[in-house]
């Protein structure tokens, strides 16, 4: 069932086909009936003519042969009567005619006769073509016009069906409007517009919730970890410790640290949710690139190797485009060999940055994914590619990522 | 230095405090908004340190006083919320750092010399350590009067272990430090080796050997 049709569509094939078929079948039964019934009423008037010819006979009163019509020959052996179709040629008109003729032999007066009597066929089949013909185009035009009454009825039927589920299409879980459905006066319409409505109600509230959630959950675990921070930081100046506990106290600040920075990429990612980022300014990520460039210059063992042929200038959120240059840029040198070369090139619509890699990703389709990861190595939170991606998504960019020539390459396209 | 902790956390109020008296600052502390808005209405400090989320009332509310009310407190905000429009709002208002929690005291201590450097808030803008003298507004060190050649980070360092001289550094913190806010390049602690024995060898070879190492994986700013 991949291939997927048009609800009116369908119905108008079906009527369509249905239509046809009746007109065939119906023209045929209907031409061996009309024919059948034609055939008795030629048989009917040749036995008529016959039965007075043989009345006349017996009335011994002079019968004239009118072939082809009728014809009385006395002959010297009976048969047996017969009924057959017979072409005969018709000098008036000079041409071949089809007549149905009936011979009868009788022995009247004593005498044997052959009496033969033909009637024309022409004129029945020409009766019978008029009514078939009369019958087909009325059918067609009453069909038609049904046919033309049904779509246009049933367009009229569904389009609450249709208005729906063009709102349906447009619903989004992030959108503060609600759904607006039409409302019918069809049960089954009206059933599935409230279904909708409750269901996309509890959706929406559900979303809502888990969202609330998440934002009180990093926001109220900031200050637990500010406390525990403190006092670690105070625990290490006291002068009662030593090394192996040192180690062990400091590698928990590591892990205060990962903490705070899954609640900013969390927040971040609910923000973006929340479309709290609705100022837009033109942006040179040019520019932008370069200042990241010179910020992290003496914080990797990596270089960075920058080529702008021209200046990328773009509307967004001036926050979006720190956080989306930011996290690129991360991104390849967290995941670049050491002493390796990231390079990132940008033209007035695009931008490509990539860098050394050992092997590709397993699976590239994930990568976007939150909290995908395909090695615990780098202790990654797994949400800064998530967050690139929304960022992109938010803004109609196009990311993606291939490996080629043992380099990590994410290519971002801006306009289309 | 008088300094005033409007956090309603006590365990954090308390390592705060604890941090900062070792400088011999008088640390005040203010538990919930009514303590914080009457201390300041009524004492000066140099610095305030202002949580956004006090109990029973807004930081921003205590800032706007101390604004009005001409104070000249350096302020530094404190916030569990990261969020920019809030940072901006409190930076509008006056605040002179802001800062989200969770943050370490060495941090939180650097950024007060910092704001008590930039001259309103009776900071000096050269710092001192024996021989060592830097002048934050060309920002150039000199080690007994002769300039020394540092890099960016190695500048920053060292202004980050002068401020916290005699506490100890672990590793994490001075990556944090030098990384900033926004990175999270903090799994590869290499570059800070670098650059904590860079500006060790530099100050070493004049004889400057402030740098110790502590808990073998630490770092101590101190005089012999």
């Amino acid at each position: 069932m991949n291939k997927k049709i048009k609800l009116i569509k369908k119905t108008s094939k079906t009527f369509l086909f249905t239509g046809l078929f009746l007109i065939v079948l119906s023209s045929i039964v209907l031409y061996f009936y009309t024919r059948n019934l034609l055939q008795n009423e030629v048989e009917e008037v040749l036995y008529s003519t016959e039965a007075r010819v043989v009345h006349a006979l017996e009335n011994n009163e002079n019968i004239y042969s009118l072939p082809p019509v009728t014809e009385v020959k006395k002959i010297h052996l009976l048969k047996k009567k017969f009924l057959k179709d017979t072409i005969i040629y018709d000098p008036s008109q000079d041409e071949m005619e089809l007549f149905r003729e009936l011979s009868t032999f009788k022995k009247i007066n004593g005498k044997k006769y052959q009496i033969t009597v033909r009637n024309l066929v022409v004129e029945t089949e020409n009766i019978l073509v008029a009514i078939v013909v009369s019958y087909l185009i009325i059918f067609s035009l009453v069909f038609m016009f049904l046919f033309y009454f049904n779509t246009k009825r049933n367009l009229t039927i569904w389009k609450p069906f249709f208005m729906n589920l063009e709102q349906m299409k447009n619903f989004s879980l992030t959108s503060k409007e609600p759904i607006h459905l039409v409302e019918s006066d069809i049960l089954e319409f009206s059933e599935l517009k409230s279904e909708i409505e409750t269901l996309t109600g509890k959706v929406k509230r559900d979303y809502e919730n888990l969202k609330q959630f998440t934002e009180d959950v990093s926001h109220e675990i900031q200050t637990p970890l500010a406390i525990i921070q403190a006092k670690i930081d105070s625990i290490i100046n006291e002068n009662t410790i030593n090394e192996k506990q040192f180690n062990q106290i400091t590698s928990i600040q590591k892990d205060i640290q990962r903490l705070k920075q899954l609640n900013k990429k969390i927040t971040i990612l609910t923000k973006i949710d929340n479309n709290q980022f609705i100022s837009t300014t033109s942006i040179n990520l040019t520019d932008l690139i370069n200042e990241k460039i010179n910020n992290y210059k003496e914080l990797t063992s990596n270089t960075i190797h920058f080529t702008a042929t021209k200046n990328l200038i773009i509307s967004m959120d001036a926050f979006l485009a720190d956080i989306l240059i930011n996290n690129l840029i991360t991104n390849a040198l967290k995941y670049s060999l050491k002493n390796n070369a990231v390079l990132i090139s940008v033209d007035e619509n695009s931008l490509v940055i990539s860098n050394i890699g050992e092997k590709a990703i397993l699976h590239p389709e994930k990568l976007f994914q939150r909290f995908y990861r395909e090695s615990t190595k780098n202790q990654s939170i797994g949400l800064g590619l998530a967050i690139i991606k929304k960022i992109c998504d938010l803004y109609h960019f196009d990311v993606s990522y291939q490996f080629t020539k043992n380099r990590h390459t994410f290519s971002l396209q801006f306009k289309k | 230095m008088k300094y005033l902790i409007a956090e309603d956390e006590t365990d954090l109020q308390q390592a705060i405090a604890d941090y900062l008296q070792k400088d011999g600052n008088i640390c005040e502390v203010a538990s919930n908004f009514e303590e914080a808005f009457e201390k300041v209405a009524i004492y000066d400090y140099d610095i305030v340190i202002l949580d956004i989320n006090l109990i029973s009332g807004s930081g921003i509310d205590i800032l706007k006083i101390i604004k009005k009310n001409k104070k000249r407190a350096g302020v530094i905000i404190i916030s569990a919320n990261n969020s920019l429009s809030d940072k901006l709002e409190g930076l509008d208002l006056g605040a002179d750092d802001y800062m989200t929690k969770p943050f370490h005291l060495a941090e939180l201590n650097s950024r007060i010399k910092a704001v008590l450097r930039r001259g309103k808030y009776g900071g000096d803008e050269v710092i001192e350590f024996n021989e060592i003298k830097i002048d934050t507004k060309s920002k150039a060190a000199f080690i007994a009067d002769k300039e020394m050649a540092l890099t960016k980070k190695e500048y920053d360092l060292l202004i980050f272990f002068i401020s916290n001289k005699g506490r100890v550094l672990s590793k994490e913190i001075i990556a944090e430090h030098l990384c900033g806010d926004d990175s999270d390049l903090l799994d590869n602690f290499d570059f800070i080796y670098v650059h904590i024995n860079n500006l060790r060898k530099k100050l070493t070879a004049e004889g400057a050997k402030y740098i110790k190492t502590a808990y073998g994986s630490g770092y101590k700013f101190i005089e012999d």
